[in-house]
Parts: C-alpha cells; structure tokens; sequence
C-alpha cells in the first residue's frame, strides 16, 4: 500500500485522499470565504515544490504529516473538545459530565482522586485527607456505574487520567459497558497508561518501573483483540511541561518514553502494527506561541520517521502521531484570575495551529482551586470562539511555509534528536528514568525558569508586574469534607453486601497470573465484576510486583 | 550570629505527586546557604516529625497542590508535638486559597506562602524565623521626629501647651537640618527644621508638609541588626551605622520596609 504512494506525485495522493474523506466526512462547508468574500483554499502550498519540501513537510494525511494527520484537517471536523473534569463522589462527577455534554462538549475525560490514582481505596489510612479532592474517588465498579449513570458508552468516548492502576479502572469501564449492553469492541476512548512520566514528572507510581511496563504491554495485547477502537496509552509530555521542561525537553522526553513501551510491547511478543495504531499523544500548550505551534508539527515529524524508519513499521496508522493537548496549567496565576481566560486562548490558538486532536482549556480559577462550573463553561466558550468564529480552521495548517515557523520546527527537532541520542546512551528511558536523568535536566530548567521571574527578566502579567493592591477570590469551588466520610461508608457497605467468597477466589486467581507470565487483563475484569475494589485489586499486585518508593 | 546554616526539612504530605515548587524552594533555599533535606512524595505526617528531629532542622516546609492542606498540615504540627518538637516551626506553601490561611495559622502552621510568592520570600522570612532569637528587642523609642518648618514657630505647642522642656538644640552641617530636642518621660521628641533647600527634611515638607517624620528605636546591636537586614533583603537607607548626635551611631531603614513609616536606628555612646 506504502509502494503504491510513490507512483504519484504527494499531491495527487493527497487529493485523492481528500475526495475520500470528503466522502465519509463532508467538510463543515460547500466552500470557505473571508468576510471580504475571498475563498480560502483547503492548502497553501510554494509555488515550489521542491524534494526537501516533499520530504520535510509535504501534504496533510502524508507522510511525515507535518502539517497534519488528516488530509483534511479542521475543514472537515473541529477537534475535539474534552474538558477534563471530576471532583468529589461519582454523582457529583456524573452531573458535571452530563452538563458538559449538554453544552456541546464532545468527549469526556475523568479525573480521578490521588488515592484511585495510587491504589488506595478511601478508607485506607494513605487515603486520610485526599478523598475526592483532584478528582472524583472510584472504590469498586459500583462507583463507576454511578460515574457514567444515563451516558451510553456507545455514544461518547471517554479518556481517563489514569496510569499506575489503569488496568483496573479499564476493566471497570468494560464492565460498566456490558452493564449497558454496549460490546467492549464498540468502546472509544483513552487511558493515559503512561507509567515513565510519573516516575519522571508527575509521582503517581505505584509499583517499579519493570512490572509496570509488563501491565502495559498486557493492555496492549488485551486492547488488541478486545477493544480495538480504544486508545491504549496516551504518552504525556504535559505533565514534562507542567514539571518544568522546555518544548524541546517536552518532545524529547515524550517520544523517548513512547519509543520504551513500542520496545516493551516488541520484546513482549507484539507486532508493531498491530499497536501502534492505538498508541495516542498529549502535549502542553504552552506560552509561546510559535514555539508551541512548531513543536506539535516537530513532534509529529519525528515520531513517523521514528515508526517508519526505525520501527520499520509498514501501517500509515503507526506512524501518525495523534495527540490531545491540554492547556499549560502551571502558566495560570493566582493573581488576577480572570488574565488567564486571555493566557488559555492564546495556547489554545497554539494547538489549533499545531494541529491537535482534542483539546482541554483550563479554567481561569485553576491556580487557586478546582474549577467552578462558570469558570469551566468559559474555557469550553473558549474553544468555541475559536473554532466558530476566528475562521483559522478553515484552511489547513495555515503557519506552513512561515520562515520562522519552519526553522523552529526544524530545530525543536534537531533538537530533541539531540536529546534521544543521549538518552540512548543511557540505553533508552528506563534506564535514564531510573537514574534520574531526564528529572534533573527539568528540574534545572524550572528553576532556571522561577529566577528569570523573580528578576523580571521573565514577566508575568499581574504576578512580577502590573500588579494590583488587594485580591479577593469569590466563589472558589470547595470539595466539601464530609465526602470523605461518606465515601468510607460507601465502600464499607459494599465490602458487607458483596460475595466476598467470589471476591477472595478472583483476587487468588489474579495473584497466580502475576506472579506468572499471564496477560493479567482478563483476571482483573473478573475482579473488578465481582466487586472487587481497587485498593484491594492494586494491594495482590503490590505483593506481586513490589512498591516504587522514588528516588 | 549562628555559625551553622539554617537546616529546612522539605516535605510532601498526602499523595500529591508534584514537587516542581517543592524541589525549585529547595534549591532556592540551598542557594540562600541553607542546608536542606527533602523527603520525597506521599510522607506521612509522622514520617515527616521524625524526619525533622532526626535531621534537626530548624524549621519544616510542607508544599501541597492537592487541596488536601487543610488536613494534612495540621498533622503535621501535631505530630511534631507528639514528639516533643514542638519548637520546630512549619511553614506551608502550594496551591493554597488565601481563605484558608487563618484555618491553618490557627491550627499553628507558622506562615503560609501562596502561589506566586518569590521564592526569596520565603528565604528571608525562615532567617527571620530562626534569627530572632538571636536578636534583642529595642529597649525603647528613643525619639519621635517631627518636621516643622520652623522650629522658633513650633516650639510654644511643646512648651506651653504641652509644658515640656527644651533640652538641647542643634545645628547638623552634614543634613542641612537644625533640630530641638524636648524630653518626654524616656523618651523626647526631635522637632526638624531644614536649614537649606538640598536638606531631607525640606524634601519631606514639599512632599507631605508638616508632621511626624520618623521614629527612632534604641538597640544594643545596631551592626548586627544592619548586618541581618542586609542579609534578608530589608531595605535601609544606611548600610553602615552613621556618626549621630552625642556620640550616637544611627542608621535609617527603607519606609518601604515598614508600611511607609521611616525608622531610625540609634545606639547611645559608650559614655553615657
């Protein structure tokens, strides 16, 4: 199919394409003008076309999809907006997600309590304090039938900010879908599964990093025959980004890690085309915008050469990276709040420009507490606004061909080149994770960072300058303190109610699998059907595979 | 002055997992000349006190962006007294809504550093923290000054209406200023009249008019003190104490380090 690619000239490929996609997706219009009634074209091309352009940035849905993955890009569909949202009791979540839905968001994204994300159910003592307080807090798979209570999984896809017990709160969702009568091959969504940036960035580990990757690679096999449509992983470089890193350090370190689990899944006895198609991407957007804008279309171009070249991958699905991208929380500040619907739009615009999948804005309020339900409608407007109304989706990657737009690219990934051949020294990201490579080179960015703010030599509006007297911060969301408690009881009842003798023989059958060499997939979504929790179904693997106590 | 550095134990309560700020306090507080131990993620509030009397610091600094501070930071301190460390200060930094400060002060955390404080700040207010117990307190107001445009015109307020007396009066070459001193109890008030108009005090009539001008506290330990602010970024006009009247040594801190009011600093010759 790839041989066939060559016969034509690039563009005629792409037109080809276009007609159809065009067939299955109409575009959003007959035809696009400018206010002035001047049509805009699909693509703005040199009137050149010579081989480095070919090679280098080439055509929308060609390869190496610098300007995109879809030969039609936004001209066809607006990404996808998926506001991450969850706080307090699965009601309380299931209630914000249905009234993001009802204001036009088109995917859900679950955030999940520090004790969920750490396999601790919340009467576990490590839970004390922590209960639904970043996010809604999941026990047992009656949790999650509440969390998605009257949304048809069918219908939506679903992406979960969960890594270290991913496997667990995967099964859940499969069971919740049977519960619907929705078939686990009908499943869309992602989970994030990206166990090395925790380690290196984000600390929400539970076990080393060796048996985490096998967890990982078992859901790549199970997702293979099982949930072909879901997304197995999600490879983070935001929360690089949100720890300190530059944009290069963000890609480098991303596709770094990316490169580990195709290593991990290869060596585990996968065929790289039968998994790289699932395996999705999610970026920061940071605050310079043209850096920002180059380093997604950077991202892009390396990770097709990557698959193709190195991989030897033969798919055209392999090679696409496909990534969600989330707005840079770290850059919203406490001071002024309402300067950060601006920050968010200018990142946002990025994205767009950069050619995300999906996107999240953050809320204004997101430097003092979780987002209120106005402040979160504000950032869903935010993307609206640009999608319906600043008209820079209706042609495709529009900073093409801009000289300072190129070089950037081509020197964010000159770059990270740079950086992978270093940590390929190391003998690859696990190796320079464990030794705490890639934390020591954020770390000294970030703090290189903080005192070019604190001598003003990086200025942050309302914070180091245009500083205003007094602040008061009204209406903040408050996660209110008896949750905790009524979760406990939640949890403590449904320990008394269930058949605890099903329970004990799940979680034995669970132990011998890990302890062995068995895909542990299949035993955990018969743990958590049986009401499993997951403290309990994390607490047999813990014993398995042992604790990651950092570094 | 100590001789050993100030020793801050770092620490990250509950399960929350970013320790960027956490790490980049660390260093900051490092770069200040402090000896700093970080724990690490997910400690428990009693892992945490051991942790500060086995390293002996000087002072604790939790950092949450969890939300979960109002919980965890009083366990902390209850856990310090618990062990019978309860002389260890814990200060608290993260994502930390200013309305939840006076819970937490009340509940004994030290001091609250919310998102966007420099991290110089926070220096500055731990030397303050340990270093003032090494510091007297002033022994009292040595005196009130006052500007006046003109002492001769001023002089009747004090002597008649308020019946005190006049105890000296002098001209300062060096600050273009004649001043008259009047003896209140233990302390006295200086009433400042420029002598010309490169003088301070005529800068401070022009900019205000009449009125309080500064006060002045009598210390033991005027280098020291200068040489501590300096150190914690306080701003002074004087760096180095200055030749005062009667054999005096005075310095004038920044009003901008006091809420707008100019302080003197004055320890009396050793004759007297």
């Amino acid at each position: 199919m790839n041989t066939s690619s060559s016969e034509h000239h690039p563009k005629q490929k792409w037109e080809k394409d276009v007609k159809k996609t065009t067939e299955r997706f109409p575009e959003r219009k007959e035809t696009f003008h400018t206010s002035s009634d001047i049509t805009i074209n699909r693509l703005y091309t040199p009137k050149q076309m010579d081989g480095e352009y070919i090679e280098e940035i080439g055509f929308p849905g060609q390869y190496p999809y610098t300007r995109g993955i879809q030969p039609t890009m936004y001209r066809s569909r607006y990404w996808t907006m998926r506001q991450y949202a969850g706080f307090g009791s699965a009601e309380e979540t299931n209630e914000r997600f249905r009234y993001l839905l009802k204001q036009g968001q088109t995917g859900l994204s679950v955030a999940f309590d520090l004790p969920t994300q750490i396999g601790y159910d919340s009467d576990d003592p490590m839970a004390d304090g922590e209960v639904g307080k970043v996010g809604v807090a999941i026990d047992s798979l009656k949790d999650m039938e509440q969390l998605f209570d009257q949304i048809p999984l069918d219908q939506v896809s679903t992406s979960m900010t969960i890594n270290a017990p991913a496997s667990i709160l995967l099964a859940m969702y499969i069971a919740v879908g049977e519960k619907q009568g929705v078939d686990p091959e009908k499943l869309t969504g992602t989970i994030q599964n990206d166990i090395l940036k925790e380690y290196i960035a984000r600390g929400t580990y539970i076990y080393p990093p060796k048996p985490s990757m096998r967890l990982i690679t078992d859901i790549f096999g199970y997702c293979q025959e099982y949930l072909p449509k879901f997304n197995t992983i999600s490879i983070s470089g935001y929360h690089i980004r949100e720890a300190g890193s530059t944009a290069v350090q963000e890609v480098a370190f991303t596709i770094a890690n990316g490169m580990a689990y195709v290593d991990a899944a290869i060596e585990a006895g996968l065929e790289v085309d039968d998994f790289a198609p699932r395996l999705a991407f999610f970026f920061n957007a940071h605050n310079q915008f043209f850096e920002e804008a180059a380093k997604f279309r950077a991202a892009r171009r390396m990770w097709a050469k990557i698959m193709k070249e190195h991989y030897g991958a033969q798919n055209p699905k392999s090679w696409k990276l496909r990534f969600h991208t989330q707005t840079g929380g770290s850059t919203l500040t406490a001071q002024q709040p309402d300067n950060n619907i601006v920050r968010v739009t200018l990142q946002a615009l990025s994205a767009v420009m950069g050619g995300t999948q999906s996107l999240h804005t953050n809320s204004r309020d997101e430097a003092l507490a979780l987002p209120t339900e106005d402040s979160a409608r504000i950032a869903l407007r935010t993307q609206q606004i640009i999608a319906n109304e600043s008209g820079v989706a209706d042609t495709i990657d529009p900073l093409a061909g801009s000289y300072y737009v190129e070089s950037l690219t081509d020197q964010i990934e000159n770059e990270a080149n740079a950086y992978l051949e270093r940590i390929k020294e190391f003998g690859g990201a696990v190796q320079a994770v464990e030794e705490g490579y890639m934390q020591r080179e954020i770390h000294q960015a970030a703090y290189d960072a903080q005192k070019r703010i604190e001598s003003k030599e990086d200025i942050v509006v309302g914070m180091n300058e245009f500083k205003l007297e007094e602040e008061i911060h009204a209406d903040l969301l408050r996660v209110d303190e008896a949750l905790e408690q009524a979760q406990i009881e939640k949890t403590q009842q449904l320990r008394a109610e269930r058949n605890q003798a099903a329970v004990d023989q799940c979680l034995l059958k669970l132990k011998e699998a890990a302890g062995g060499t068995a895909n542990v997939m299949p035993y955990i979504v018969e743990a958590v059907k049986a009401y499993a929790t997951v403290g309990e179904i994390a607490n047999v693997l813990r014993g398995e595979f042992g604790e990651y106590s950092g570094m | 002055m100590r001789m050993k550095p100030i020793r801050v134990l770092i620490a990250k309560p509950g399960l929350d997992g970013h320790d960027r700020g956490a790490l980049i306090i660390a260093q900051a507080l490092r770069d200040h000349g402090m000896e700093v131990i970080y724990t690490g993620l997910r400690q428990s509030a009693i892992q945490i006190a051991r942790a500060a009397i086995q390293e002996d610091v000087d002072v604790v600094g939790l950092s949450s962006l969890s939300g979960a501070h109002k919980s965890l930071f009083p366990k902390v301190v209850k856990a310090l007294e618990e062990q019978g460390a309860s002389d260890i200060p814990v200060i608290g930094g993260g994502v930390i809504p200013a309305e939840d400060i006076p819970f937490l002060e009340e509940q004994g955390v030290k001091k609250i550093f919310t998102s966007g404080s420099p991290t110089d700040a926070t220096a500055i207010y731990i030397k303050q923290l340990i270093h003032k117990r090494t510091i007297n307190a002033p022994k009292k107001i040595a005196h009130i000054g006052i500007a006046v445009e003109s002492i001769d015109t001023a002089l009747p307020f004090y002597q008649h209406t308020l019946g005190l007396e006049v105890e000296a009066v002098e001209k300062v070459e060096s600050e273009q200023v004649r001043v008259a001193f009047l003896k209140i109890g233990e302390t006295m008030f200086e009433l400042l009249e420029p002598l010309s108009d490169d003088s301070p005090i005529q800068t401070f009539l022009t900019r205000k008019g009449e009125g309080v001008h500064h006060i002045a506290v009598e210390v033991e330990d005027i280098e020291k003190r200068l040489q501590q602010y300096k150190e914690q970024g306080i701003r002074l006009i004087h760096e180095q104490p200055k030749q005062g009247a009667h054999d005096s040594q005075i310095a004038f801190l920044h009003p901008k380090a006091a809420n707008g009011v100019l302080f003197e600093l004055c320890q009396q010759g050793e004759g007297e």
